[in-house]
């Protein structure tokens, strides 16, 4: 199963970080800074090419990561995780979208709590 | 120094046939432990485990999920006794973070060439609270035969027939299934162990018949292709999961020794009907293993999945329900939709519905589950589709001077215990 070109629109880059145990890990990324002045990170699990820790099991250390090399606000910050349509026949690889918002506890995101955006919804989200 | 390595028990599912295999990764760590180290080994699913003094270190190998909480209770009753206690095996991988809190040592990743530095430590009184090996996988070069000496093997026989030992070709998997922990498990990327040593271990194996435990031999033809060659000498009989099915590859594995494989069965399509009939006409026989519960599947689904696994003539079948072991993506994909109700890890055992499913309640999922057992084994039970694959293996081995006998000392005991006869 390779990754679906098509899902480049939600990403610009990878992104390493450090996973459980520190396992060398990476995502797909795509951030950028809405109209109304609020930061919207979108991490792609991109499977194979991820040699560790997935994105949903890592999620809040991984939004806490790149919140600071967004430099913003927390309550100004927006984290979707998104998982690529992979070509499978299998319902479970096909693309998706959440929304998660966490608690943050003075330093770092806690309690993650998901909710499904369909496509439409992520690219409403983009354009604000 | 006296090493005492524990397996834990575990509740097998009810209902079904309960046989024990000797366990692979305390014999596969064992060979690790430095020469100077006395090991005695216990599996606590076939023999009675005495927690006392006399041991200076405690190591408990893990598993299975549904072993955890019985690993981490051992190991509190250890440290009550003042011993040290290190856990190790792919559930304590998977639920290291709990671990922690009952060992006092958690040993991650594989063991080789790792070993020494623990014992050393121990020996200093400087054990490490974690040895992180996660994706740092060891040189395959380094992985000798196991030791397998330290399993008491009476207790591996049921009324005189020798169950089969388990042995490993390769670790990992360059896939990432729905349900599987590899990725996580540093397993991503396919690792095959040089055929020279391979062969090095299966000559020195007493058992002619083994199970290959390997995740799938299916990842690297050539590879693949010439393990089956380098096996034939050895007229060993073997279980495995998922070989290729391709023609040169399934006529190898015939003459290697392929008794039956395991096969994912999970729809009712033409491809897993062509593939079953591929491994049928190269004499290997095929043990489906069907995953109940998952979003693709209506109650209706099921039901035509257990008549197609008649139809297409499995030798066996053995069902499960979806387990969301944590760092799988079922249990990602789960979560996030907050569908698990059940965090108990002992009833993650795959015959218990821990979640709810998407077509039907948790209740109707465990109702179809005991539906798949019953329907599929209504003409001819478990036990008697068993006895036919091994009359099979059997007159294989009389015919290639393999068989060995039914021990007749052991004939009135089946797992260590006494068989009780009705007359």
């Amino acid at each position: 199963m390779d990754i679906n070109p098509e899902f480049n629109k939600y990403m610009d880059r990878y992104f390493d970080f450090l996973g459980y145990w520190e396992s060398p890990s990476r995502c797909g990324l795509k951030t950028i800074k809405r109209k109304d002045g609020k930061r919207l990170a979108i991490a792609t699990e991109i499977y194979r090419q991820n040699p560790g820790t997935a994105v949903t099991e890592w999620c809040a250390p991984l939004a806490t990561q790149v919140l600071a090399e967004q430099k913003c606000n927390p309550a100004d910050f927006i984290f979707i995780e998104h998982t690529p349509d992979m070509g499978s026949k299998l319902a479970f690889y096909e693309e998706t979208f959440d929304l998660v918002n966490f608690h943050w506890d003075g330093d770092k995101f806690i309690d993650p709590q998901w909710k499904r955006l369909s496509p439409p919804e992520v690219d409403r989200l983009l354009e604000l | 120094m006296k090493f005492k390595l524990i397996y834990p028990r575990w509740e097998k599912l009810e209902g079904q046939t309960t046989f024990y295999l000797p366990p692979h990764g305390p014999v596969v760590m064992a060979a690790e432990i430095p020469d100077d180290v006395e090991v005695e080994f216990t599996d606590e699913n076939v023999e009675e485990l005495v927690i006392d003094g006399n041991c200076d270190f405690v190591g408990i190998s893990t598993m299975l999920t549904t072993q955890v909480k019985r690993g981490w209770q051992i190991a509190d009753q250890y440290r009550a006794l003042g011993k040290k206690v290190i856990m190790g095996g792919i559930s304590t991988m998977l639920h290291a973070e709990e671990a922690m809190l009952h060992a006092d040592s958690v040993f991650l990743g594989e063991v080789e060439g790792r070993l020494k530095q623990v014992f050393d430590d121990f020996k200093k009184n400087d054990l490490k609270k974690i040895y992180n090996f996660l994706n740092k996988p060891p040189d395959m070069n380094l992985i000798g035969p196991a030791r397998r000496d330290i399993l008491k093997k009476d207790l591996y026989y049921h009324k005189g027939f020798r169950m089969v030992d388990l042995f490993h070709a390769s670790r990992g998997c360059i896939y990432d299934c729905y349900p599987c922990a590899v990725r996580y498990l540093g397993g991503r990327g396919f690792r095959p162990r040089p055929i020279d040593r391979v062969v090095e271990e299966l000559s020195q194996m007493d058992n002619n018949r083994l199970f290959i435990v390997d995740n799938s031999l299916a990842l690297d033809t050539q590879w693949e292709k010439d393990l089956f060659k380098a096996m034939i000498p050895l007229k060993k009989k073997w279980v495995s999961h998922t070989i290729e099915d391709k023609d040169e590859v399934l006529d190898l594995a015939a003459q290697a020794g392929a008794w039956y494989v395991y096969q994912a069965v999970f729809d009712t399509s033409d491809y897993i009907k062509n593939r079953i009939k591929q491994y049928h006409n190269y004499g290997i026989a095929v043990e489906g293993t069907i995953l109940l519960g998952l979003d693709n599947q209506t109650e209706d689904d099921i039901k035509r999945l257990v008549d197609f696994l008649l139809e297409i003539e499995l030798d066996l079948a053995e069902f499960t329900v979806l387990a969301p072991f944590p760092h799988t993506k079922a249990y990602s994909d789960l979560l996030k939709q907050g569908r698990i109700f059940d965090t108990d890890w002992n009833h993650y055992n795959a015959g218990k519905v821990v979640y709810h499913p998407k077509h039907m309640s948790a209740d109707r999922l465990q109702e179809l589950y005991q539906y798949a057992w019953d329907t599929f084994y209504k003409d001819e039970p478990q036990t008697m589709k068993m006895f036919n694959l091994i009359n099979t293996v059997v007159s294989r081995e009389v015919a290639d001077g393999t068989y060995a006998p039914r021990r007749r000392d052991l004939a009135n005991e089946s797992f260590g215990k006494k068989v009780i006869t009705v007359s």
